[in-house]
């Protein structure tokens, strides 16, 4: 595969692959240009910060705000969960009406005996997989 | 109106009319294998709208589960609790069962069993499901 890359500032920025199939590689490639295209920022009361998305564990809804819940901390962020929704690679997937999870941060799932499926996350959090996102879990983990 | 409210009483009158339906179905079978069955019209109307109104409130249920705040024991006890109200008084009132302690303990258990059984498939599925999902992780 040939690898071109032109500097031409009165152009949108934008990354073209032509190729016969999606190798891993290009899955790679996919997600970098991903997790460094959207521009995330989070708050907390004193600061501003731009957010790593491999630093998510997850997206969360709290009385209408919108959080991340990352390995510095949780930031407040000033997106709908729909927009994030639209705009996240496939390492993350809606678990519930109010969390979006990054696949790559869940420690474990475990049945509960109230018949629903918790989420563990790596960092201790708990959520849960509405019956209504099972199936999307599902795909997402490939089953 | 609470959204879960309104998606109850939405739930609900979408599966309503299938009560008096698979009613009418066991009617008409009874009527074709039991000899001089018959019903009067009050048993009829009674029959029509009790089924109508558990139908109803069975759908509706379902809705408790999805209540995402609530405590996973606290959506199970009330959807177990609504649907055993909503049997017994049904049931009683077609005189299904007669009103009496020891016919009603009888109805009890089996309800239970049977609701515990259905819970136990769910709760066995969520657990393979679980188990399928960790490997995938692994």
């Amino acid at each position: 595969m040939k690898l071109q890359i032109v500097i031409e500032k009165n152009r949108d920025e934008e990354i073209l692959i032509y190729a016969h199939e999606k190798t891993p590689l290009i899955c790679e490639i996919e997600e970098l240009v991903n997790n460094n295209f959207i521009d995330l920022k989070g708050y907390t009361e004193n600061e501003t910060v731009k957010l790593n998305l491999n630093d998510v564990y997850c997206f969360v809804t709290e009385d209408n705000k919108v959080y991340a819940l990352t390995e510095k901390g949780k930031y407040r962020l000033k997106l709908r969960l729909y927009q994030l929704e639209e705009n996240l690679n496939n390492n993350f997937v809606k678990i519930n009406q109010s969390c979006i999870a990054n696949i790559k941060k869940i420690d474990r799932f475990k049945a509960t005996v109230g018949g629903s499926l918790t989420v563990i996350f790596k960092n201790g959090y708990v959520d849960f997989v509405s019956r209504r996102n099972l199936k999307k879990v599902k795909e997402r983990l490939g089953l | 109106m609470n959204k879960y409210v309104k998606e109850f009483i939405h739930r609900g009158l979408i599966f309503s009319g299938f009560g008096p339906i698979i009613l009418g179905i066991i009617y008409f079978v009874l009527s074709k294998t039991v000899d001089g069955f018959t019903l009067s019209g009050v048993e009829v109307m009674t029959g029509i709208v009790s089924t109508y109104l558990l139908a109803f409130v069975h759908a509706g249920a379902s809705v408790f589960n999805q209540i995402e705040h609530w405590s996973i024991m606290k959506s199970l006890l009330c959807h177990l609790s609504t649907l055993y109200i909503a049997y017994s008084l049904c049931y009683v009132a077609n005189t299904w069962i007669p009103f009496e302690p020891k016919v009603l303990l009888i109805f009890t258990i089996i309800f239970m069993v049977v609701y515990f059984v259905v819970w136990g498939i769910v709760y066995f599925t969520i657990k393979a499901t679980s188990k399928n999902f960790n490997a995938k992780l692994k």
